[in-house]
């Protein structure tokens, strides 16, 4: 095998090609589960944002508060809540299983599966749990 | 024209990387009660009027777990950013935009603390 | 939906690649064309369509995907098997590596239906229709589905896979404990087949600095030899943003492992003997 200098390697003259990657990769629970991590992280540091955003106008006053809710309460305020909610919870939930990992536990695939599976549905249920407690307790 | 060998080592192991690690998990688990306290309480104030939103905040418990955690999120924050700015990030750019998540969460941070001391501290 | 251990095919699927352009971050001269299909035998009852990767270095042109129909019941039952009926009766030129046919040198690993794995160990009647064979995820490749592994041992070099002691070489052995030799248990027995580091996403996107699982999971191994004694200086080679936090337990490592091994919980344990130095 007769490779010559550029991290690529040369054959014959000609620059190697590099073989597909995510091109071709089969998306596991594993890789879609953590990019799905990395995805909510981003969304979520939009919605810090949004939080101070939010505290500044509450401490300017009524009138500046006024206006950033009737932002949030509309519809596409709403919309964009919920969908910051399944962010956070589905970040919690996959923060929760990287902790856990931390420790050195929870590496079989079997458990990796199941934690995995866990994730997925403890966002789900604890989204529409929050949010069908907000809808009660407005009445 | 280098080695494989030198190549792969680049310019050696910077013999560091476990205190932004540490760091990340620690900030982490702030946040676990400090979120769940900040969605719990938007929750349970829903379809609340100005004043009870205000009532709420400025008493002494909601305004310093307020501030904590903005100080862990926005820490976190900065942390995961940077991460996810060198996975992808390889040009020069890099520095410049690490520098500026880093320097825009101390600015929202500050900016978060401030607002919350104002309404603590309002009449 | 559970995945008990790696071997385990999935029976559904519900997407076959990540939403990106076909052309993703690809090179020009990584393109791949269109192949040509190659004729099936005649009177065979029993065929598979495998399409494969193919890149001839002394040709102008990309690689390509060629198309082959393989008779089932002239060949063994494994895709390697497959490969070896195509070049004796198809395509001379066809290339791969292969030596054990057991699954034990770790020469023919490649990606097969999408995922890296042995060919000699991954049977014909697991793939699907048709059968896709690439190379190993993002190599430099030499020819067809030889792939150049130069950097990836360049990596293991750097984390030094032999014994340090500076205590002198007793008479006999090195004791070690039963228990403590247990320790070296599902790291030993890695082949250095490379599935693993070629199947991270974060190797894919930093594996000139990133070390890959296949070389963390080696220096692990040897960070948990008893009777190693130069724990100190593997931390210190070890500990760097780039070398070893570029690991963010993706776990495609653990899921695609063709013996079994489980790379992400070594990482796990070098992380948490950086922090047990730390204080």
């Amino acid at each position: 095998m007769d490779s010559k200098p550029t991290i690529l390697g040369v054959t014959a003259g000609r620059p190697r090609p590099l073989s597909p990657n995510i091109q071709i990769y089969r998306p596991q629970l594993t890789s879609v589960l953590s990019i799905a991590n990395r995805i909510t992280s981003v969304v979520l540091s939009l919605g810090a944002v949004g939080l101070v955003i939010w505290l500044t106008a509450a401490a300017m006053g009524p009138r500046a508060y006024g206006e950033v809710q009737g932002v949030v309460v509309s519809w596409g305020g709403r919309i964009v809540l919920f969908g910051f909610t399944f962010a956070f919870f589905m970040h919690l939930c996959g923060g929760i299983r990287h902790l856990v990992w931390d420790t050195v536990h929870g590496f079989e695939l079997r458990s990796i599966y199941i934690s995995g599976w866990a994730v997925v549905a403890g966002s789900v249920v604890l989204t529409l749990a929050a949010w069908a407690a907000s809808l009660l307790l407005a009445g | 024209m280098r080695s494989p060998l030198a190549r792969a080592q680049g310019l050696g192991s910077a013999k560091g990387g476990v205190k932004h690690w540490w760091a990340e998990r620690a900030s982490a688990v702030a946040l676990v009660p400090l979120t769940l306290w900040l969605l719990g309480s938007i929750v349970a104030h829903t379809g609340g009027d100005y004043a009870t939103v205000i009532g709420w905040l400025k008493t002494p418990l909601a305004s310093l777990s307020m501030i904590v955690l903005l100080l862990a999120l926005f820490h976190h924050t900065a942390l995961g950013l940077q991460v996810v700015i060198e996975d992808y990030v390889h040009s020069d750019a890099k520095f410049a935009a690490v520098i500026a998540v880093r320097l825009g969460c101390l600015s929202l941070a500050s900016a978060g603390v401030v607002a919350t001391l104002q309404i603590a501290f309002s009449r | 939906m559970i995945i008990e251990s790696s071997d385990q095919v999935p029976r559904v699927t519900l997407l076959k690649r990540f939403p990106v352009p076909r052309n993703f971050k690809v090179t020009p001269q990584s393109r791949i064309e269109k192949g040509r299909t190659w004729p099936a035998p005649a009177d065979a009852s029993r065929l598979k369509a495998f399409e494969v990767y193919r890149y001839d270095p002394e040709s102008d042109r990309n690689p390509r995907i060629d198309t082959f129909e393989v008779d089932l019941d002239d060949c063994g039952p494994m895709v390697l098997d497959a490969l070896i009926w195509i070049k004796n009766k198809v395509d001379p030129t066809l290339a791969f590596r292969r030596s054990c046919r057991e699954g034990v040198c770790g020469s023919c690993a490649m990606n097969m239906d999408g995922t890296n794995w042995l060919a000699c160990t991954r049977f014909i009647s697991d793939m699907s229709k048709p059968a896709t064979i690439y190379p190993l995820a993002n190599l430099p490749i030499i020819k067809d589905l030889v792939p150049d592994t130069t950097h990836l041992f360049a990596q293991y070099e750097i984390i030094q896979p032999w014994l340090h002691a500076e205590t002198p070489t007793p008479e006999k052995e090195r004791l070690q404990s039963p228990q403590e030799r247990s320790q070296l248990d599902g790291y030993y027995e890695c082949i250095l087949c490379f599935c693993c580091t070629s199947g991270c996403p974060s190797h894919w996107w930093n594996g000139d600095r990133f070390l890959g699982p296949a070389a963390l999971l080696q220096a692990w191994r040897w960070l948990a030899d008893s009777r190693d004694e130069a724990e100190e200086e593997r931390l210190d080679t070890l500990e760097d943003p780039f070398r070893l936090y570029r690991c963010h337990t993706i776990l495609n490592c653990t899921r695609t492992c063709p013996k079994g091994l489980n790379p992400g919980k070594a990482i796990a344990e070098i992380k948490k003997m950086v922090i047990e130095r730390e204080g």
